[in-house]
């Protein structure tokens, strides 16, 4: 057993976990943070996707061990308060989502390339930045008009790097 | 995206309810049969959405339990085996096991297979038969098998542990003693003579083999027609894919006696029905909760093995059991879709009129049969959206040693679509005719409606022509020939591929709802269906809310307990808007009518003075009004909670319809294939909620795209061995893949139904196949290419082309075979 310690959502945590427990499985089965999905055991479908220390990662592909001392915030932290993220109000308002399975993967990914490419953001960059993450009811049509319309309003691209 | 018209606006196409279908009757409403359409017809943001997006959705493996333990599956290795013998004393003595159950531990225990019910029964649906008449035999399905394995990856025992990891590291340590047999995948080669049996009782593994239509007719039309094209093709075997893996935990209380189970479903009904069979208990002793569902598109109408068997291990160890399936698994072992040989032939005259179609349909059921819909389904539309006088059709259902298939997305319809679709575009390349000439002087025109085809489905209504216009103006059509030249600048090939479509709706006739006033402000609907992203939550309230004039945000929409549901044909078929917009319109008319009752009695005038206006009843001539909520408050301890219950059986089935164009470049050096725009106009009758209507054919353009140009549920016929194990195998669509869509609704509203709903799930999926397969063989055609299989991926591609080149001359017909 590992004891590891880390910010989740701007609360301090910890826990013993075994050597192999994913970033995932911490997230849910000791946090019962469950907002957090897995869709897949190969890295593929992105259902899984947190920002850690500020950046997009498959949680499924990270240990809980290796984000020891990491700020980690999941779907359920997006919000301020009782107020939705722009991008979670996003895809409320062009049905961006179905069955809300991908959703909080495909929020956190598309909340991370608008922080990377602000206004400049285009619908051929959306989409090759979307490829991991996978959506089966929508089409992608209307994320892609969501991560668009966020896109927007946002400031010029940061440049701190991919 | 077409622009939402309000009412009375210049584009608003929604027409009054129709009056009485003329052949069957449907529920006359007296209170909400003129109701203006305040909320119907609005892009209204989901009510589900507030929890979807902020992590809060109660999907199945979210559920969890104090002491809950964990279940593996052992699974066959082999497509067909005899199972010798099952040695679980190792895995017996692994860290954590608690269980290892075999099907013969099931046996012992009295439990009984499941009760599939393959046949679609109600009237309008295709009677399929065993070969030579009489019911069929269909496999039986036991949550564990005793005798053999069928296909790779039927589970074979069962392992519980306390832990999922010492689960699945002890599953891996039961040895079971094969005894591999001959086996057969192909669905040409199971019914070849000579196959291996995949059922002792079944010898040749055709267990189904009806004949539709007129012979004699089709026979005498052939042989005066002028020209007769033939061809051969099989829709290849997909899988659903939904993103959410399924997941069950099953609870047993030993006082009560009485078991719990999560797991997300195609309709809660259904599962405690047949796993109470199974497992030989009362259906109150059976609660199924199926909440947040994470993608459906058929796979999880049925019951999957695993949720009886965590029921079961939740009894026998004592404490709650929970089985989440890997990707893998989901590949393996979810039922899987379309997998249809069909072969077409289509007689014309010299004009080019269509005379007669004959259709061979060959199903490949898989290791045993749990659904005949995509069978049946197809064979009521072999003949499209064309007057094809007459028809006949021989439909089989074949056995072979690979998963089970089940209705899929727009069950059986892309498959006949295809085929359709197919010919006639060969027919009008063979033979001369301009392909959309040769559609649209075959289309069934409005005023033959309703149309009874030549199978004997009646297309309730449609303005197909309109359709074909209309997407071919919204694809471009006009300026094709500057696209293809640019194209061509740029050393790609164009392709521009159309299709008609009709599909059907037709689904478990039955469906109840509760309406009930409640004393917090908001009104309760209990409804049985099962939505998995289709928004029902918010769609139906916008039914209710418009039926009893209140706001949408105080209807709640309850689905999914079967402790509060009690009756419910559950999602699929597109079934969930019609009935229970039908059995909602009902219930409400009944809640107001109870209203206006109990209105007359609080004011103490006569029932005939009392009106409903604006949500509340109101005595006329006088000030007295009150709203539903004041009214229930006030008459509750007199009369009881102000609430209605209407149940409604409803056969005739209603036929969406539409036409899409696909049009993508060619690299034809790599063979790489990108779609570059996909326009499509679907009627789904009456829209009751565009925003949702627009998403679910953006979804199902994407679904039927996929198929057609990267999904295969491929079995090496060598081994046996599914070969599409996991994401990095199985091509899903992807963003990247993708264009966005042109779509547009139509709303020809259909007689069939008090609201004159038709359906909108399926209809991007429907003509999809087709649009993508057409678009190819159009860009390839200056290649001298005429056929080619799907996924349309750049091998294949580049094969037909490389074969084009080296016999330039082939016949586009023996293509086919």
């Amino acid at each position: 057993m590992t004891h590891v310690t880390m910010t989740v959502n701007g609360r301090p945590v910890s826990g013993d976990v075994e050597g192999r427990t994913l970033l995932v499985q911490f997230l849910r089965e000791h946090l019962g943070l469950t907002g957090t999905h897995v869709g897949c055991d190969t890295t593929q479908c992105g259902a899984c996707v947190v920002h850690m220390d500020g950046r997009s990662v498959k949680s499924c592909t990270v240990l809980a061990a290796s984000a020891e001392g990491a700020s980690v915030t999941t779907i359920e932290g997006l919000a301020n308060g009782e107020t939705l993220h722009p991008m979670q109000e996003a895809f409320r308002k062009h049905h961006g989502l179905q069955c809300g399975y991908c959703t909080p993967g495909m929020i956190m990914a598309a909340v991370d390339i608008v922080r990377r490419h602000g206004n400049a953001l285009d619908e051929k960059t959306v989409r090759h930045e979307l490829e991991g993450n996978l959506c089966r009811c929508t089409g992608y049509h209307n994320i892609v008009e969501a991560v668009l319309a966020v896109a927007k309003d946002a400031p010029a691209p940061a440049h701190t790097g991919a | 995206m077409a622009p939402f018209p309000s009412p009375g606006d210049p584009g608003d196409h929604r027409q009054p309810l129709p009056s009485a279908w003329p052949n069957d009757s449907y529920p006359v409403l007296r209170h909400v049969g003129d109701k203006l359409f305040r909320h119907i017809g609005k892009p209204i943001e989901r009510k589900e959405d507030q929890r979807l997006v902020t992590g809060k959705g109660r999907f199945s493996d979210d559920f969890s339990l104090p002491g809950q333990t964990f279940a593996a599956m052992v699974r066959s290795p082999h497509a067909h085996a005899r199972i010798r013998g099952i040695d679980a004393s190792a895995a017996l003595a692994m860290p954590g096991v608690l269980a290892v159950v075999t099907g013969q531990d099931l046996l012992d225990a009295g439990l009984v297979p499941v009760p599939h019910n393959p046949v679609p029964s109600t009237r309008y649906d295709v009677k399929l038969t065993a070969p030579g008449g009489g019911k069929p035999f269909i496999g039986p399905h036991l949550l564990l098998p005793v005798d053999k394995a069928r296909h790779v990856g039927e589970a074979v025992a069962m392992v519980i542990a306390e832990t999922a990891a010492q689960a699945a590291d002890a599953a891996e340590q039961v040895e079971v003693d094969y005894e591999e047999l001959p086996f057969v995948v192909e669905t040409a080669k199971a019914f070849a003579p000579g196959a291996p049996a995949v059922w002792d009782e079944v010898a040749d593994n055709v267990f189904i083999d009806s004949t539709y239509g007129d012979e004699e007719a089709t026979d005498r039309a052939f042989a005066e027609a002028d020209h007769v094209v033939k061809a051969r093709f099989h829709i290849p075997r997909v899988t659903a894919v939904t993103m959410e893996p399924r997941a069950a935990l099953g609870a047993f209380d030993a006082e009560t006696g009485r078991f719990t189970l999560w797991a997300g479903s195609g309709g809660a009904v259904r599962q405690k029905r047949e796993l109470s069979e199974v497992l030989g208990i009362r259906p109150s002793a059976l609660r199924v909760l199926s909440f947040d569902v994470g993608g459906n598109f058929g796979a999880r109408n049925r019951v999957y093995v695993e949720f009886g068997l965590v029921l079961f291990a939740s009894r026998l160890v004592g404490r709650p059991v929970k089985y989440t399936a890997t990707r893998s698994e989901a590949f393996l072992t979810d039922y899987q879709g379309r997998d249809l040989l069909t072969t077409v032939e289509l007689a014309l005259d010299k004009s080019g009129k269509f005379l007669a179609l004959r259709a061979d349909n060959v199903s490949n059921v898989g290791m045993r049969c749990v659904s005949l819909s995509p069978l049946s389904k197809g064979s009521g539309l072999i003949t499209g959206s064309y007057v094809i006088p007459h028809a006949t059709l021989r439909a089989r259902a074949v056995f072979t040693n690979t998963m089970c298939t089940q209705a899929y997305r727009s069950s059986g319809r892309p498959e006949v679509t295809y085929a359709i679709e197919r010919i006639v575009d060969i027919a009008a390349r063979k033979l001369g005719f301009d392909p959309f000439a040769l559609r649209r002087m075959n289309l069934v025109p409005p005023e033959a409606m309703p149309y009874r085809n030549a199978v004997d489905s009646t297309y309730d209504s449609g303005t197909y022509e309109a359709n074909m216009d209309r997407v071919l103006e919204l694809a471009g059509w006009a300026d094709l020939p500057e696209r293809r030249a640019a194209a061509k600048r740029r050393g790609r090939l164009l392709g521009f591929g159309f299709a008609n479509y009709v599909e059907s709706s037709i689904g478990t006739p039955k469906e109840r709802s509760e309406i009930t006033v409640k004393a917090d402000g908001s009104i309760a609907v209990v409804i049985g269906t099962q939505p998995s992203g289709q928004g029902h939550e918010t769609s139906f309230a916008q039914v209710v809310a418009d039926m009893l004039e209140v706001p949408v945000a105080q209807v709640n929409i309850v689905l999914g307990d079967t402790d509060i549901v009690s009756v419910g044909g559950g999602s699929h078929s597109g079934r969930s808007m019609r009935h229970a917009g039908t059995v909602m319109a009902l219930a409400s008319d009944r809640l107001i009518e109870e209203a206006l009752t109990r209105g007359a009695t609080v004011f103490d005038v006569p029932r005939e003075q009392m009106a409903y206006r604006d949500g509340r009843v109101v005595a006329e001539g006088t000030n007295l009004a009150l709203d539903l909520f004041e009214l229930a408050e006030r008459t509750e301890a007199d009369f009881g909670p102000l609430a209605s219950v209407a149940d409604n059986e409803m056969h005739t089935p209603v036929f969406p319809n539409g036409a899409a164009v696909c049009e993508v470049e060619i690299d034809p050096e790599t063979g790489l294939v990108e779609i570059t725009r996909y326009t499509s106009v679907d009627d789904v009758g009456r829209c009751i909620n565009p925003l949702i209507v627009h998403g679910q054919t953006h979804g199902g353009i994407a679904q039927g795209v996929g198929q057609a140009m990267w999904e295969l549920s491929y079995v090496d016929p060598d081994t046996g061995q599914p070969l599409a194990g996991s994401f990095m195998d199985y091509g899903m669509p992807r963003a990247d893949g993708l264009p966005s869509f042109t779509a547009e609704i139509a709303e020809v509203i259909s007689p069939t139904n008090p609201l004159g709903i038709k359906a909108g799930g399926e209809g991007g999926t429907t003509p999809a196949l087709a649009t993508v397969t057409l678009a190819v063989l159009d860009a390839l055609r200056p290649l001298g290419v005429s056929d080619i299989k799907m996924p349309v991926t750049p091998l294949n591609v580049w094969t037909a082309i490389q074969k084009a080149k080296s016999n330039p001359n082939t016949d586009p017909e023996a293509w086919q075979e």
